[in-house]
């Protein structure tokens, strides 16, 4: 016996003794990207804290990922939701951490944070001194201080409770700000800028999720019409063209069953996703009958227009476990690239 | 029946409990630590050594033919109040736990399989969840079990359906003493964790009584360095001047968790046996906040309730040649979750409240008959009734036809209800002295479907008599029915869905040997390939919700070793080793999601490729040490394998350490423990995200008055 143990006891000791968990982030590295671009904001996954941010330059091809990461040595956080970059800083939403990070765009280098949100979505700028950013779970929209990186107050929305409270994207128009109520909802709020009073609200289709304003001052509205036994009714998707001006809803063009999301505007052209990619024209009197770029077993998630060349970017998320791809083609609809980016690609953001 | 037992023999140790009825009747040797070590922390301290059994059949156990089996010996299940059965499948087995944090939400991947394939079994009773398919093992007291076994693979079919990846049997089990017994533990420990448990045990020549309590409360504030995030130092103008990872505190981790176990036995003595079992858990848990969290704990309430009560009546009758058991089970359960938000006067506001309510009826038929000496004989059919009336949230919504716009409240959830049959029928054969054979067929309904029958073949081969080597063989088909939730939870339900089913090989050896008196070694070895077809997986949908499709197939394969060695190292000195080890490759085969799609060919999420635990224990006189460590392999978090910063876990080991010191006085016994977990402070996460606690110690007391109790029957 004690020569069996003497065989046993060395490697045992050495096994317990060995090793621990090697933690191979927290060192930062130098981040440099291009003047003009296009952010990638990848949510990841729900409570897995692996949102991650992309960046890819269109003039080269090359794409740089979890770019956040490298330059701050820690993490996006959980549900990176969107970006906005204004004169010369990147805001990042971060919905389930409860953060809006600011950061200088080239080097990717945190400038601030701002905290104390509840659940925040969509920031937009109304001046140097004042933007809005929007929540879920929350029936306010909170005012904050990009200078300070404060929150300097709230703008009560009627008809929502902490349970049902959902605002959305914004889009202004003069000194009035439009602001879909999406989850369980269907409306569009308007909100007077200069008095952070919510002035009106106008009904739309069910679950209105995305908004666009064209240049004749149409609201363009996209609705998903909810799903089936939800309590806020069900309906199929629709796509609203509300004068802006009058706030009354002008045409109401119903789309095939499915799960329409992401309109975007570019130039007189409407984009969404339904399972495929959709055109249409705003001046047109109907919705189009057949898909620009098909699905083709993708889920996408994502899709913004290049403001400059007219390019179409379509993020399938594949399986919402890995990489997301993100396909780039000509506005008529032909594959010039493709690239991958990071867990469930979202939203984006042109500098 | 040749049984070994050399403690017993050698050094005079407590006397086994009387083979019981059902064993003779089986003409099977007891399996191996049938008779379970003495219990550490009820023993009275004498001098002594006691060496755990090692059964060396002259016969072997024609029930258990071709069985993979791993038994979790009953002194690392009652070692320390403080742990749950997670705590104990990680260091006493090859199975990966999946933790949150400590004392959070813990499931298994057994096998390379999902938490839902590992079905999990009480006194004969599935718990679990009929709305997730998956079973909590947080929330099981360790000193609630007094037999844990794991059923590897296709040995689940002769347990229960549905185990793609094994089963594991919990069991209560009577005292057998006589009088009245109490012992009182209470531990306190880190984190201002404070653990009480009591035992109070009447017993005489027909009745068996025990009731057990235990309490666990913290704060669970434990203090770790967060390697997500960074803090930063401002100058005045709000320009960032330096940043560090901050050390936080796990926040909103209290728990408080209630269990009350309540088992009376009766036995007429004459081959009869009833039993109540009745446990009731009541817990409350916060769910703690992520480490890329930035809100302020004090403005929000997330937490969630369970009220549990699992209850069962049972009867047995055993005979020379058979044995008839029938059981009725039901099960009541209200989980709740609550998030809450100041409003930001002081009042808080409802953000979620969830509540779920599950009633589950429960009946079972089992019948043993050894048909002499070469055949043996049995069948069974249990069924569940489940009742789930879910509601995942409450929102406003317009009243229909209200003119004035007025507002209802509205559920959004489920009510189903669901019958579930499982029905089997086994035959054993032993043509031969060393060659046994064993067919198990099973079919299950769910609701109105109908699965294909299950079959299932072992086969043995005694292969020598020295060393008792045996080898193992066995195949099956399985099926998991999709959950409840899979089905009708709202929103997002499938009720498309198709059940999960595939092929299971397995294919193994063991052997158990005392070659001296002073130790014995047994171990085993098995290989294992699984296929596994409609793998389903919970996808996001743009709607902002999840449904869960049929997605995958899986390949999940590999290798399973265990060992143990028992020695008498000298006199009153004795030594323990117990150790297992995996690999288990889980590889997604399915088709490509798309042309994007890089996970095929690839390890699946959450799986560790490589396992191994071992725990040591050395005992001299009223001293007992035990070292435990564990081993997992990293784990990818993304179904490519990408190991990008964000992407995978790194492998980690944990260690722990108890020391006992036992008094025995005339009145009373008295113990003395104290326990350190993370021996070396290892920064580690189980889950991405979720926080786990450095090195912690928690000091135990327990005392056991002497009131004249004699043990035996």
């Amino acid at each position: 016996m004690p020569r069996l143990l003497r065989y046993l006891l060395p490697p045992l000791v050495a096994l317990l003794a060995a090793g621990c968990m090697k933690w191979d982030y927290g060192r930062t590295e130098a981040v440099a990207l291009p003047e003009h671009g296009l952010f990638v904001v990848c949510e990841g996954n729900y409570k897995f804290g692996n949102a991650t941010l992309a960046f890819y330059d269109p003039a080269t091809g090359s794409v740089a990922t979890e770019v956040f990461l490298r330059a701050n040595g820690f993490k996006l956080g959980d549900t990176a939701q969107s970006m906005v970059v204004r004169d010369g800083v990147g805001w990042i939403v971060v919905n389930t951490s409860r953060v809006v990070f600011a950061v200088d765009p080239a080097t990717m280098k945190e400038r601030g944070r701002i905290t104390g949100f509840t659940s925040p979505r969509y920031i937009h700028f109304v001046n140097d001194r004042k933007a809005y950013v929007t929540q879920i779970w929350d029936p306010r929209i909170a005012v904050v201080d990009p200078r300070r990186f404060e929150i300097t107050g709230y703008i009560d929305c009627p008809g929502m409770t902490f349970e049902t409270g959902s605002t959305e994207r914004m889009v202004q128009y003069g000194d009035l700000l439009f602001v879909n109520c999406w989850s369980y909802q269907n409306r569009v709020l308007a909100i007077d800028t200069r008095t952070d009073r919510v002035v009106d609200a106008i009904e739309t289709g069910i679950q209105p999720n995305s908004m666009a304003l064209d240049a004749y001052g149409k609201l363009w509205v996209l609705c998903d019409g909810g799903y089936e036994g939800s309590p806020s009714g069900y309906e199929a998707p629709s796509l609203l063209r509300i004068d802006a001006a009058t706030r009354a809803v002008e045409r109401r063009f119903l789309l095939p069953e499915g799960a329409a999301s992401e309109l975007t505007l570019h130039g007189d052209e409407l984009y969404w996703l339904d399972d495929a990619v959709w055109r249409m024209k705003v001046t047109d009197e109907a919705p189009p009958t057949a898909p620009l770029i098909e699905s083709r077993r993708t889920h996408y998630y994502g899709l913004t227009v290049d403001p400059a060349s007219g390019e179409i970017y379509l993020a399938d998320a594949i399986d919402y476990q890995q990489a997301g791809i993100v396909y780039r083609y000509t506005r008529d609809g032909e594959p010039l690239d493709r690239f991958y980016t990071g867990i469930t690609p979202g939203s984006f953001c042109w500098k | 029946m040749l049984h070994s037992l050399l403690a017993a023999a050698a050094l005079g140790t407590a006397v086994p409990l009387a083979a019981q009825p059902a064993q003779e009747a089986q003409g099977a040797a007891p399996q191996t630590a049938t008779t379970p070590a003495p219990d550490a922390t009820t023993e009275a301290p004498r001098k002594r050594i006691d060496i755990r059994e090692v059964a060396i059949y002259g016969r072997r156990p024609l029930k258990e033919t071709g069985i993979q089996r791993t038994v979790i010996d009953s002194t690392a299940l009652h070692e320390n109040i403080a742990r749950s059965i997670a705590d104990v499948l990680a260091f006493n087995s090859s199975i990966f736990v999946k933790n949150h944090g400590r004392a959070t939400l813990s499931t298994v991947s057994f096998r390379g399989t999902s938490a839902s394939h590992t079905q999990v079994t009480w006194n004969g009773m599935r718990i679990n969840s009929p709305m997730l398919g998956t079973t909590d093992f947080s929330m099981i007291p360790a000193h609630f079990i007094d037999d844990a076994s794991l059923l590897h693979g296709t040995s689940s079919v002769t347990e229960t359906g549905g185990g793609l990846g094994g089963a594991v049997k919990l069991a209560t089990a009577p005292v057998r003493e006589r009088g009245f017994g109490l012992r009182y533990v209470q531990g306190i420990g880190s984190f201002r964790t404070f653990d009480e448990f009591l035992r109070l045990t009447y017993g005489n020549d027909r009745w068996q009584s025990s009731t057990r309590i235990a309490l666990a409360t913290s704060p669970n504030d434990y203090p770790y360095r967060n390697r997500d995030k960074k803090e930063n130092i401002y100058d005045d103008d709000r320009n960032i001047v330096g940043t560090y990872h901050p050390v936080e505190r796990n926040r909103s981790g209290v728990y408080r968790d209630l269990h009350l176990l309540q088992e009376l036995y009766y036995d007429t003595g004459r081959g009869d046996r009833l039993g109540l079992n009745a446990w009731y858990v009541d817990s409350y848990r916060e769910l703690p906040q992520l480490t890329v969290e930035y809100g302020d704990q004090s403005r929000f309430e997330n937490y969630q309730r369970e009220h549990t009560l699992r209850s069962l009546l049972s009867w047995e009758r055993l005979r020379s040649r058979w044995k008839l058991s029938l059981r009725a089970g039901y099960i009541h359960s209200r989980t709740s979750y609550d998030y809450r938000t100041d409003r930001g006067n002081g009042v808080m506001a409802q953000m979620i409240r969830s509540r779920n309510r599950t009633d589950t009826f429960f009946a079972k038929a089992d019948g043993e008959w050894s048909a002499g000496e070469r055949w043996f004989l049995t069948a069974g059919i249990a069924a569940y009734q489940h009742l789930v009336h879910s509601i995942d949230r409450t929102v406003s919504a317009p009243t229909e036809g209200a003119a004035d716009g007025s507002e209802r409240r509205v559920a959004i959830g489920y009510r189903k209800g669901r019958t579930e049959l499982s029905a089997f029928a086994s035959a054993k054969w032993r043509p031969t002295e060393r060659l046994g054979l064993s067919l198990v067929v099973r079919e299950e309904s769910y609701g109105t479907e109908w699965a294909a029958p299950i079959p299932a073949l072992f086969a043995d081969w005694l292969l020598t008599r020295r060393g008792n080597l045996l080898l193992k063989a066995s195949v099956s088909r399985n099926y998991r029915f999709p959950t409840l939730n899979d089905r009708y939870f709202q929103p997002g339900g499938n009720p498309d869905l198709r059940p999960e089913s595939g092929f299971t090989y397995d294919a193994g050896i063991s052997f158990a040997t005392n070659p001296e008196k002073s130790w014995s070694l047994k171990g085993s070895a098995a290989w294992f390939d699984a296929r596994i077809d409609d793998w389903i997986l919970w996808l996001p949908t743009v709607k902002g919700f999840y449904s869960p499709v049929n997605v995958k197939r899986v390949h999940a394969y590999g290798i399973e070793l265990q060992a143990t060695l028992d020695a008498a190292l000298a006199r009153e000195w004795q030594l323990t080793l117990d150790g297992h080890a995996s690999w288990t490759p889980s590889i997604n085969e399915g088709d490509p999601m798309s042309e994007g799609d890089r996970s095929v060919g690839k390890q699946l999420v959450y799986v560790p490729e490589y396992t191994a635990s071992l725990t040591g224990s050395l005992r001299f006189r009223t001293w007992s040490l035990l070292y435990k460590w564990c081993y997992y392999s990293e784990r990818y978090t993304m179904t490519s394998n990408d190991r990008t910063l964000t992407g995978y876990l790194p492998p980690y080991f944990m260690n722990g350490v108890t020391l006992e010191k036992r008094f025995a006085f005339r009145r009373l016994d008295l113990s003395l423990k104290g326990s350190v977990e993370n021996l070396f402070d290892e920064e580690y996460l189980s889950v991405l995200s979720r926080p786990m606690p450095g090195i912690h110690f928690e000091f135990f007391v327990g005392i056991t008055p002497k009131w004249g109790k004699k043990a035996g029957k």
